[in-house]
């Protein structure tokens, strides 16, 4: 089950003049804050927010809405960002690269992705999920021809930055849909 | 009566002198800014001279008097700025003011535009972007995404006035050809507000780590060069950052006048200092991003 969220919408109620735009403070923090109203009223463990209709983003606003949520939300809660285009990515991915922070992140174009702090272990496992679906740290291994150790770490690191749902062992990809 | 000259080109460099005009900061009699010799005046002049104004009236000071240049050419070129929109409650305006009205579809991307709350930057980003798109791609020969950095580049600055000055303040974008200083097509955009000052906004976190060497100078430096922030959240301090990284990326330049100093970071095609102090008082802060036209790669 996922809670989507899109974004222009949120913006449409939040600001009292017409704009496609997420800029400044005060707007990203007024759309966080609904956007935290919404996951504090649903069952649904993954929100994902739509940039489908937005246009740009800048670090401010993207610091407000997307690493504040980030730091806010409850461990047990997902957050996935969808139909970002290039600029919106390139925000986001300075603001939490700043803040060593990461979110799973699916491009207008391309596959999914990981913005934020990450390393070239990191993207790999997180890839590698997403190839082979739920799993556990021996399987994943195997996939990745990696130790089962070093895979484990990855796994964990992974889980820790809630890019992958971890339960009893086995890791799983977050629902994008 | 203190008459102040404005500078026959009044850009950056031109708001010293106009700075010298107006000490000891505040002065102490009606202030008639002539301009009647001014021939050309940049975003940089335009917001500057506003604020000016901005911080008189502020200190309770009588209404400034503005001599209006006496060429009908640079009038209007300052009415398609949209100078005298913003002018007329600013100044006793002395001379003809055209009718024409600011344009927005020509060289002047941005015309003079007030910034004092968020729904203006909104108002300002949206404005700009299709104008920017034509100028930066089309002209300067900037990369296709170089639009949406520009207008974030902008939206930062805007924001710098509404979180930091504690007033309003001005902004506006213009292309033009910079002969003098570079030989090549530009963009600029100029902040302007007649706020606190970087060094008073700065002051509760980070004056006692400089000690003596605290002032405008220092205070600059820490927000253009050091990123600092006012704030102790991590997030923030981000904009200038931000701003900064795109700017050096397109070989622009950027500088900030607050106070008695200029910090700037500059490009290998300018011979500025990096940190000017000493300079005569102005209030509040100005920032001015210079984007030039790419050169072809070589070869």
């Amino acid at each position: 089950m996922i809670l989507t969220i899109h974004l222009d919408d949120v913006l449409r109620d939040t600001l009292s003049v017409p704009s496609r735009d997420l800029v400044t403070r005060p707007t990203g923090a007024a759309v966080r804050s609904r956007i935290q109203d919404a996951i504090a009223a649903t069952a649904a463990p993954t929100t994902r927010l739509d940039f489908g209709e937005v246009g740009l983003i800048d670090f401010s606003c993207a610091d407000e809405v997307v690493a504040k949520l980030l730091l806010d939300t409850a461990g047990d809660h997902y957050v996935v960002l969808s139909n970002l285009d290039e600029s919106q990515a390139e925000a986001i991915e300075y603001v939490l690269d700043r803040q060593d922070l990461t979110v799973a992140a699916i491009p207008r174009v391309g596959d999914p992705c990981v913005l934020g702090r990450t390393t070239p272990e990191l993207v790999a496992v997180f890839r590698a999920v997403l190839a082979t679906g739920s799993g556990n740290a021996i399987r994943l291994a195997a996939h990745l021809d990696w130790s089962v150790d070093r895979t484990a770490d990855a796994l964990q690191s992974l889980a820790l930055r809630r890019l992958v749902v971890a339960a009893a062992g086995t890791f799983s990809p977050l629902p994008f849909q | 009566m203190r008459v102040v000259e404005v500078p026959q080109y009044f850009d950056d460099k031109g708001l010293d002198g106009l700075a010298q005009g107006l000490a000891p900061w505040p002065p102490d009699s009606r202030v008639l800014f002539d301009a009647r010799a001014t021939k050309w005046a940049s975003p940089f002049g335009f917001t500057a001279l506003l604020a000016a104004s901005q911080a008189l009236q502020a200190l309770g000071a009588e209404l400034p008097r503005l001599a209006l240049p006496e060429s009908d050419d640079v009038r209007n070129y300052w009415a398609k700025a949209g100078f005298f929109r913003h002018a007329a409650t600013l100044f006793e305006l002395h001379g003809k003011v055209p009718r024409r009205q600011p344009d927005e579809a020509s060289d002047v991307l941005l015309p003079i535009t007030p910034v004092r709350a968020s729904e203006d930057v909104h108002a300002v980003v949206g404005r700009i972007q299709e104008s920017a798109a034509r100028i930066l791609t089309n002209e300067l020969h900037l990369e296709a995404r170089a639009t949406m950095r520009f207008s974030m580049a902008l939206s930062e600055a805007c924001q710098n006035v509404v979180e930091h000055a504690g007033t309003g303040g001005w902004v506006a974008v213009h292309a033009y050809n910079w002969r003098k200083r570079l030989g090549r097509r530009v963009v600029v955009i100029a902040v302007s507000d007649a706020g606190i000052g970087f060094r008073a906004s700065l002051e509760p976190a980070e004056a006692k780590k400089h000690g003596d060497r605290w002032g405008d100078g220092a205070a600059l430096e820490a927000a253009l060069i050091h990123n600092v922030s006012r704030f102790r959240d991590p997030g923030r301090g981000q904009g200038l950052a931000a701003i900064k990284r795109f700017v050096v990326s397109w070989q622009g330049k950027i500088s900030i006048r607050s106070g008695t100093a200029r910090c700037s970071i500059v490009p290998a095609w300018d011979n500025d200092k990096a940190l000017s102090e000493d300079l005569a008082f102005f209030p509040g802060s100005q920032l001015q991003i210079v984007i030039p036209a790419q050169e072809p790669a070589a070869g």
